[in-house]
């Protein structure tokens, strides 16, 4: 048989195969299930699997129970926990947002005025997004280094100010870790909001100061408005990226003095590596799931609907 | 036949005639040993080995390795490197112990060890070192790799110990007593330092300095079987007088209250080339880093002496080290991982690094054991304390360091955060 006989006897077959298929999504999105669901469904399922058993890394026998998830849930030490992790990514998110939308409207006006600099601001700010956390946490512990050669310090008694106890101060400690963490992330968020200011159009600026609105009012009935998906969207990423946050304060702090910077996600590691509880940070994983799940809910119910855009 | 008779001359010249070429063929970054050796041994290992940051470090191990590789032709090691994360590595590594799927050769911290031992994953080296080796090893280090079963489950080759650095020209006499520490503190301060450095950050170091104070006072953290018994009767009292202890060292200005921030030996090194400090709680290979990093002139003010007790009799320090061990059921590796740790570890890899070796008779066979200060840290071993073999004993340690950072940065009273801490370690005992 040649291969053109071949080609023609099959040709039926494979074409009613194409036919039976067709409009049926399952076979064509098939491959995406099965490697999601090997790679990111499989050890979300075993983690909600462990969190329902007794395992430790020491341990052979696991049992299932539901003791884990009530020793967790009541542990002292979640209350402050929670706290430290609301306050980290409370304070995060804000500042992020903030400096993040301040320096995407100063690259864009000035990339509009053709200034010298904005793309050295632009490329200054993703900078400090490349550093990895653990990087980035060593900097700013050099920084906030109290010893008589710490950098901050140093310029505060230069100017004859008092020094700051930046990392040994209960109190001083989490907004310290929070300010590195703003420092890391506002890149991310910048360029968020540089690509939506973009795609903003600009007749709406341009019928704006036709009917003479200034420039505070164009940003807060403008700019504010036509830029909402974007906040809210950056604001589920960002919430996200910073619960699950911890190489940069391992680094910086490890969590302490105390127990003042353990966020959730570095009380998880701890809980784990230091304890070999795999059940009790299965029980933190399964929470921490659910408050990322439940903040982008109620953010993304703020998203605007297809017929209001 | 001509071309053969060259290749032949260039392939003899190559591996005859130039060591060097041959060295380079054997060692590569992640394998030592010809490619095509039949036969192949996993190994697992710290920077204590050709991955060592430092070049002449680095090029001595790579030595070692391919000296042993060539004892060894049959066999090539496929190395791989742990990160600095060492907490994680070990507990990465137990899990894959566990799995099946661990090197077949590895380094395993020594205060981890038992964590591997309970699990039952580690071979068994008891036929591979001899009586009188054992018999060499110091008490602590023998009971340390000694299973209930009296096993040798591991080659403990290194070990550390924690002295009282000072600068002689601002504290010219050793202090004796934590008394005396607290009165040279602030003497340092008067000169214009700040005061007594220790690792007091989240860190196990901050836990395993300041446990040299509560052993000094006869405290146990855990009891014959693993229990924590540190918050319970007399431990309760010693924890709290060894914890106030700290304490009062902050609070009177003779430490600074950045203790609380340190959590990193080379942060020690780094007010000590400043300027900064005249005392500090250190380990003993900082000697040779303080060497290393200070001017001649201004290292030869340096000296040590042993960590002050609560009076002059009371000494503890601790010591820890790290072991090397097999994972694998197959015996030819199994012995040759304990060929690897006497031929390359015990001794010369002693000698490298002047980390101090775990025999007392390897003190004498190498000449950078003989200086003063060699001898003076092998005599200080005699007070040495290693850290509980017991599963808990990370816990403990996590529980210590949030413990001093609430109680030196003034969170919490001493009573009120041990309290705390013994609560957390027996919840944690019962989970595990």
């Amino acid at each position: 048989m040649t291969l053109i006989a071949i080609e023609a006897a099959s040709r039926p077959h494979s074409r009613s195969f194409m036919r039976r298929f067709a409009g049926a999504p399952l076979p064509w999105i098939m491959p995406v299930i099965i490697v999601i669901g090997i790679f990111y469904l499989y050890p979300v399922i075993d983690v909600f699997r462990l969190s329902f058993t007794n395992a430790t890394l020491i341990g052979d026998n696991q049992d299932y129970t539901l003791a884990s998830i009530a020793n967790m849930l009541s542990s002292p030490q979640l209350p402050d926990i929670l706290w430290a992790t609301f306050v980290f990514v409370g304070g995060s998110v804000i500042g992020q947002q903030i400096l993040g939308l301040a320096v995407a409207v100063v690259v864009v006006r000035g990339e509009k005025r053709g200034l010298f600099g904005t793309t050295i601001l632009r490329t200054t700010a993703l900078i400090a997004w490349v550093v990895p956390g653990i990087a980035g946490g060593i900097i700013w512990q050099m920084l906030f280094s109290e010893a008589p050669y710490g950098a901050l310090n140093s310029i505060l008694r230069l100017m004859h100010l008092p020094t700051v106890a930046w990392l040994s101060d209960p109190a001083i400690a989490p907004w310290s870790a929070l300010i590195s963490n703003i420092w890391r992330g506002t890149a991310f968020s910048m360029v968020v909001m540089y690509a939506a200011l973009k795609a903003i159009d600009s007749s709406l600026y341009e019928a704006a100061e036709v009917d003479g609105a200034t420039g505070s009012q164009q940003f807060f009935f403008i700019t504010i408005p036509q830029l909402r998906a974007a906040i809210l969207v950056n604001m589920i990423l960002i919430t996200i990226m910073t619960l699950n946050t911890f190489d940069a304060i391992i680094t910086l702090t490890g969590g302490g003095p105390g127990r003042a910077t353990e966020v959730i996600s570095l009380y998880v590691f701890n809980i784990v590596f230091r304890n070999y509880d795999l059940s009790g940070g299965s029980v933190l994983s399964v929470l921490m799931l659910i408050i990322s799940l439940g903040l982008a809910v109620v953010y993304a119910s703020f998203l605007p609907k297809e017929d209001e855009r | 036949m001509k071309r053969a008779f060259v290749s032949a001359l260039a392939l003899s010249t190559m591996l005859f005639s130039s060591p060097a070429a041959f060295a380079q063929e054997l060692a590569t970054k992640d394998r030592i040993g010809l490619t095509n050796a039949p036969k192949t041994l996993t190994v697992r290992l710290t920077n204590d080995s050709p991955n060592n940051p430092d070049p002449a470090i680095a090029q001595g191990y790579q030595k070692l390795f391919v000296d042993f590789i060539k004892k060894h032709p049959d066999w090539k090691l496929q190395m791989q490197f742990m990160s600095a994360d060492i907490g994680t590595e070990q507990a990465k590594m137990l899990e894959q112990a566990k799995a099946g799927n661990a090197p077949d050769c590895a380094a395993v911290d020594s205060f981890v060890l038992s964590q591997f031992m309970v699990n039952h994953v580690l071979a068994d080296f008891t036929p591979y070192f001899s009586k009188d080796e054992v018999a060499d090893l110091f008490p602590f280090i023998r009971n340390g790799i000694t299973d209930k079963d009296q096993a040798i489950r591991a080659w403990w080759w290194d070990t550390d110990l924690r002295v009282l650095y000072r600068n002689k020209s601002i504290v010219p006499d050793a202090p004796q007593t934590w008394d005396d520490l607290k009165k040279a503190g602030l003497a340092s301060v008067k000169e214009g330092m700040e005061g007594i450095l220790f690792n007091a950050a989240r860190y196990e170091g901050s836990t395993f300095d300041w446990l040299a104070n509560y052993w000094a006072l006869g405290g146990k953290l855990v009891d014959d079987s693993g229990k924590p018994v540190f918050g319970e009767g007399e431990n309760k009292e010693k924890f709290l007088k060894a914890l106030t202890y700290y304490k009062d060292l902050v609070d009177s200005g003779a430490a600074p209250k950045r203790v609380t921030t340190i959590g990193n030996y080379d942060d020690l090194n780094a007010a000590a080339a400043a300027g900064t400090t005249a005392l500090f709680i250190g380990g003993n290979w900082q000697l040779a880093q303080l060497k290393a990093t200070l001017d001649p002139d201004e290292f030869a003010n340096w000296t040590f002496s042993p960590i002050p007790g609560p009076t002059a009799d009371q000494r503890s320090t601790g010591t820890g080290g790290w072991t090397i061990a097999s994972f694998s059921k197959d015996k030819d590796k199994v012995e040759m991982c304990a060929n690897l740790a006497r031929d390359i570890y015990m001794g010369p890899g002693n000698a490298l690094q002047q980390q101090l070796p775990t025999r007392k008779s390897l003190f004498d066979r190498y000449d950078v054991f003989a200086t003063e200060a060699n001898k003076t840290f092998a005599e200080a071993l005699a007070n040495g304390q290693a850290r509980p073999g017991a599963p808990i004993y990370p816990e403990i340690s996590n529980q210590i360091q949030i413990m001093m950072g609430d109680v030196l940065s003034g969170t919490k009273q001493p009573e009120e955060a041990l309290n705390a801490a013994f609560k957390a370690t027996m919840e944690a005992y019962k989970r595990l």
